[in-house]
Formats: C-alpha cells, sequence, structure tokens
C-alpha cells in the first residue's frame, strides 16, 4: 500500500542508492552488517593474521586460562587447549572453516538453484511439474539425514559434508526462484517486451534476473545462517570437519571433556558461531524490511 | 475438494517411489559387501551365502531386485542391524515413540508460546514489548541448537542442580513397555510410584523440550508477526474498523482467521527442520530416541540401519508434509487449485 505523502521529494535514484538509504536507518541491521564484514575479513584473512600456527603444540603452556583470567597471559587472548595451542589462532583459523565455507556452499547451491530454478520456471507443462515433485521429495529428507547418507556413502570430511548441506540447501533455492519467476512473468512488461519480439534468454536476462535479485539476495542471506548452524553441527557430532581442523563446532566438541577445568573454551567457540549466525540474520531482516520500505515508497 | 485429494494422492505415490528407488540404491552405494547390506548379516558362510543371494534376488537385474527390495519391505523384513544382530523393524518400533513424544511436544510448546507472542508483536511493533519480542525471536533463531542445549546442561544441572541432563526417566522406576509414549505408559502402568515416576519423567523431559522448542518457536513469532502485520494493512481490516468493530472483534473474527491460515502449512514445511533438531536434542541430552540411534549407526558403519532410518523418517515428514498441505487446502479453497 503506498503510504500518503505531503511533500513529494525527488526520489528517482536508483534501486540500489534506495535500498541503501532504507537500510542504514535500521541500527541493528548496520550492526549486523559491520559485523558480517569484520568476520568475513577475518575468514579471508586468516591464514596471515594467526599470531602463533594454530597448530603449534607447545608443551609448557597446556590448558592455560584466558587473559582476563589472572593466571593468563596476553600474549595468548583466550588460553590454550590441552595440547598447549593457542586458542585465539585456532579460533581466527576456524572462521574460515565455518564461515567461509558455508558462504562457499551457499554461492555454490544458489548458482545450481539459478540454472535450476530458471529451467523449471522457464518452461512449462510436464517438465515444468516433474521438476517440481523431484523436489518435494529433497525437501523431505532432513538436512541432517542427508548429510548421514553422504558420509556414509563417501566417508566423513568438510567437503563431504559441504555437498551435502548444498543438496539440502539446493530445493528451498529452486522453490523459491521458481515461484519468484513464476510471478515475474505474469508482469505485463513481460508481455508486452514479448511482443517486440524478446525470446525466453531475453526475457530472462534482462526483465526476470534484474527484478528477482533482491529475493535471491534474502534468500542466500537466509541459507547462509542454515549452512553456518549446519556445518557446526555436523563438526560437533564428528561427520564433518575432523579433529585437528579448527572448525567452531569440531572446537567444541574437542573441548567438551574439559568443561570442568576450562569452561570458556567450549564457550567461546559456541558465542562465536551465535554471533555470526545472529549478524547473518540481522543483515537479511534488515534487507527485508529495507525492500518493503523501498517498494512503498 | 476431492479432485484435489485425488492429485495429492497420486503426487504421495510418486514421491514414495522415488522415495523407495533412493533407500534401494543406497544398498548398492555402501560401500563393503551387498550381500552383508541388504541382509544385515555379519558373517556368512558359503551355503548360507547361495541361499541369500536367491531369496534377495541378487542374481537377478536390479528391476527384480526392486520388486523383491519392495516386497520385502511391506512383509515387514527389513534385515537386521549390524550393531545389535536384532531385526530393524523390531527397534525402530521401540525407538520411534521416544522421537515423536519429544518432538510433539516441542511442537506444541511452539504454538503455545509462538502465536500469542507473534501476535502481541505485531500489535505493537514499535513498542518496547514488540521490540524485544522481536529481538529474543531473532537471539532464538540464532541460537546454535547443540550448543544451547550444553549451556542449559551446564547452568541447570551442573551448577544448579535442578533436573537431570540425561535419559528418559531415572532408572529407579521401572515402566513396563506398552506404547512406548513415557507419560502414557506410565498413566497406564498399575504401580504404587506412578505419580513419583510422572513427576521425574516431566522432569527429564523439561530441558530437551525447551532446547528443541527454542528454533521452531522464534520461526513461529517471526511468521505469526509478519503474517499479522501484513494482514493488518489489509483493506477489508480498515472496512471491519470503519464499521465499529473494536480491536479484539477485528483481531479474532478478521485477522487470526486470514494471518494464521499460512501458519498451517508453515508447520509441514519446519517439520523436517525439526526432525533435525531433534536428532541433535536427542545426542546431547542421550534421549533413546531414533535420531541418536541413527547418529550411532553411522559411527558403527550399520548402514542396514541408516536406510531403514531413511525410510521411516522421510515417510513420516512426507506424511506431516502431506496431511498439513491437505489441511491448508481445507481450510483455504484457494489453495485447492494450484
Amino acid at each position: 500500500m503506498s503510504k500518503f505523502r505531503l511533500y513529494l521529494e525527488e526520489n528517482n535514484r536508483s534501486p540500489v542508492k534506495q535500498l541503501w538509504r532504507e537500510f542504514k536507518r535500521q541500527h541493528s541491521a548496520m550492526t549486523g552488517l559491520v559485523l558480517f564484514i569484520l568476520f568475513f575479513v577475518i575468514s579471508v584473512l586468516a591464514p596471515f593474521i594467526t599470531p602463533y600456527d594454530p597448530y603449534l603444540q607447545v608443551d609448557d603452556l597446556m590448558l592455560l586460562p584466558p587473559s582476563w583470567n589472572a593466571a593468563g597471559l596476553v600474549q595468548y587472548p583466550f588460553g590454550t587447549d590441552d595440547l598447549g595451542r593457542d586458542l585465539f589462532s585456532r579460533i581466527i583459523k576456524g572462521s574460515s572453516y565455518t564461515f567461509g565455507f558455508a558462504l562457499i556452499t551457499v554461492a555454490g547451491a544458489l548458482l545450481m538453484g539459478l540454472v535450476l530454478g530458471a529451467l523449471a520456471g522457464m518452461s512449462k507443462g510436464v517438465k515444468s511439474s516433474i521438476f517440481n515433485h523431484v523436489l518435494d521429495l529433497a525437501l523431505t529428507i532432513p538436512s541432517l539425514l542427508l548429510a548421514i547418507i553422504i558420509v556414509a556413502i563417501i566417508g566423513p570430511g568438510l567437503m563431504n559434508t559441504t555437498w551435502a548441506i548444498m543438496l539440502a540447501l539446493l530445493p528451498q533455492f529452486v522453490h523459491g526462484i521458481r515461484n519468484a519467476i513464476d510471478e515475474e512473468l505474469k508482469q505485463d512488461y513481460v508481455v508486452a517486451y514479448r511482443l517486440d519480439g524478446a525470446n525466453n534468454w531475453h526475457v530472462f536476462s534482462r526483465l526476470v534476473l534484474p527484478n528477482i535479485w533482491e529475493k535471491l539476495t534474502i534468500m542466500a542471506t537466509m541459507a547462509i545462517s542454515t549452512a553456518v548452524l549446519d556445518i557446526a553441527a555436523l563438526g560437533f557430532l564428528g561427520f564433518g570437519a575432523q579433529a585437528p581442523l579448527s572448525e567452531w563446532g569440531v572446537m567444541i566438541s574437542d573441548s567438551l571433556d574439559l568443561i570442568y577445568l576450562a569452561p570458556s573454551s567450549v564457550a567461546i567457540p559456541g558465542l562465536l558461531i551465535f554471533t555470526v549466525v545472529l549478524s547473518v540474520n540481522l543483515v537479511g531482516d534488515g534487507l527485508k524490511t529495507a525492500i518493503l520500505k523501498r517498494r512503498q515508497s | 475438494m476431492t479432485r484435489y485429494l485425488l492429485r495429492r494422492l497420486f503426487l504421495m505415490a510418486f514421491v514414495f517411489l522415488a522415495l523407495s528407488l533412493l533407500a534401494f540404491s543406497l544398498g548398492h552405494l555402501f560401500p563393503g559387501d551387498i550381500l552383508q547390506n541388504v541382509s544385515g548379516l555379519r558373517q556368512i558362510d558359503d551355503s548360507q551365502r547361495q541361499q541369500l543371494i536367491s531369496y534377495y534376488q541378487l542374481d537377478q537385474n536390479y528391476l527384480q531386485q526392486y520388486l523383491a527390495f519392495l516386497s520385502r519391505i511391506a512383509q515387514g523384513d527389513w534385515g537386521q542391524s549390524f550393531a545389535s544382530q536384532q531385526p530393524l523393524l523390531q527397534e525402530i518400533k521401540l525407538l520411534l515413540p521416544a522421537t515423536l513424544e519429544l518432538a510433539s511436544y516441542a511442537l506444541l510448546l511452539s504454538f503455545i508460546a509462538g502465536i500469542p507472542l507473534g501476535i502481541i508483536a505485531a500489535f505493537k511493533p514499535d513498542s518496547i514489548i514488540g521490540k524485544a519480542i522481536s529481538a529474543v525471536a531473532v537471539v532464538g533463531y540464532s541460537l546454535p541448537i547443540f550448543w544451547w542445549g550444553l549451556l542449559l546442561i551446564m547452568l541447570f544441572s551442573l551448577a544448579l542442580g535442578w533436573l537431570p541432563s540425561a535419559g528418559r526417566i531415572g532408572v529407579l522406576y521401572e515402566i513396563p513397555h506398552s506404547s512406548g509414549f513415557i507419560l502414557i505408559d506410565i498413566l497406564r502402568a498399575d504401580v504404587n510410584y506412578q505419580a513419583e515416576a510422572l513427576q521425574n519423567a516431566l522432569r527429564h523431559l523439561l530441558l530437551p523440550t525447551i532446547v528443541l522448542a527454542t528454533f521452531p518457536t522464534t520461526v513461529m513469532i517471526r511468521f505469526v508477526r509478519d503474517a499479522m502485520l501484513n494482514v493488518w494493512e489489509q483493506n477489508y481490516i480498515k472496512t471491519a474498523r470503519a464499521k465499529g468493530l473494536n480491536r479484539a472483534q477485528v483481531l479474532y473474527r478478521h485477522g487470526l482467521r486470514n494471518a494464521l491460515l499460512p501458519v498451517i502449512r508453515q508447520i509441514g514445511l519446519q517439520f523436517s527442520t525439526l526432525i533435525t533438531l531433534a536428532m541433535l536434542t536427542e545426542v546431547i541430552f542421550s534421549w533413546p530416541g531414533i535420531g541418536r540411534w541413527l547418529i550411532d549407526s553411522i559411527y558403527q558403519r550399520n548402514y542396514p540401519a541408516i536406510q531403514a532410518g531413511l525410510l521411516v523418517i522421510s515417510t513420516m515428514v512426507i506424511t506431516a508434509n502431506m496431511l498439513t498441505e491437505i489441511m491448508h487446502a481445507f481450510f483455504n479453497p484457494l489453495a485447492r487449485r494450484g
């Protein structure tokens, strides 16, 4: 519904600029974005900014408490684990496993989803309905079960579970993209463009794609939070990243038996997973609101 | 409606066909000896081998094997578990009620808490209460469930010692197994410690239910809030207000009916997430359900169990999906077209 406006303001900036203006107004969304960028930078630069080798075992410094504890050392902000490895370095390195791999997973799923969704959305009749029903099946298999099956066939590992999560994310992408394309194809300007002699590819690339990218972004942000949670959960269960890798879920399960001695080694990775997912969700919610407001104005 | 139902049933048959094909092909895809994978027997000697090959029709082509697989599933011969050498169907029958019990209480809790909170948040979106509810929903939505479970165990079981951290009921209470749902079993049991056992079982249930319900509740809050805000903008609400209904009347007669319709559908869509979360919750709270059993199966390379678990869990999710779709169509004639 359009709102009544007393003063007509000039509003012919580009959609991206309008979107940014609406996004900027939301403090929670901006906080989320700052955190998101921070985590992104850390996960990209992880190999270069770790103060120590994350796999280096120092025998004299085992189970050092965090530096805010009286017994801690300032050189080791989060302390060390039971093998004398620096937790701070491990956490930084872990961000590229948990967060970085989540981004890669979602990018892959989005790309595949776009291709399949476009094929399903632009085609009609039997082909489209077969697409839909095969996807219905894929939607019904819980992501963890899918991961278990894939791990059973090709063995555990970060890469293998990445495939599982990609497969688990794919159906919702295809469904969403298909519905968005369907909605777009009903618009009058599509009919007009077709009357001008445009073929399917023209319609898709010039009209559909520019109009559905907002929905794509929202879908992708929501999927990133699912992917981070799934990667961490699978790591925690021992299906995903394997022991020496410092994926955050693995770090939690590693330090579970030390929970009395060093509660911070369970608390910190969990808190970080939570913060990453929270930042992604805040950005997603902010985008949703901004898109809604941009459409209204 | 009849046409709609028929179409849905046809679709369901198609989905089950595809599911059975997937489950069948797993027997061949899993590493190791195919005969061991389908029968679940660990040691097979030569004379037995010939007999089994002809029983499972492994010397025939794939189509024959698939048909034999289907008839075995229908007859209830699901093979044996590698770990316990017991028939799988029997094991699943013992485990499934525990998962269903936990999941249904969590789902129930998510309705009871989620829908009213969502409505309140939508009613006053800019007040402190509305904002607080939305903030809590975002936080709950972002919690990694295994970590959240661990935190609650650390606080309530280890630090405060109020609640037990594992299992379904204390070992002191001997409850005869009848339905598999612990609360029903206790109520049915003819023992003199019934009240104590019930209290004990409820204390065991509390933490896992809260942990499992966290995500669905927050999804419900966000969903109801968005749906309600959307409905509240519609013209028929303004008409209703204009003709003199007060807020409560508008909410009851026009708002809720329209806003809660998509919620029915949401249950079906959330069901597969709920099962994933239930599996994690069961691992953390040592809950003897099918999720923990499946995760143990992968540690033990128990391939027949994984195949059976896929069949059971997917059937459950498909059925739940279908039921909610049909219910949605029943209440909303517009959805019957699609």
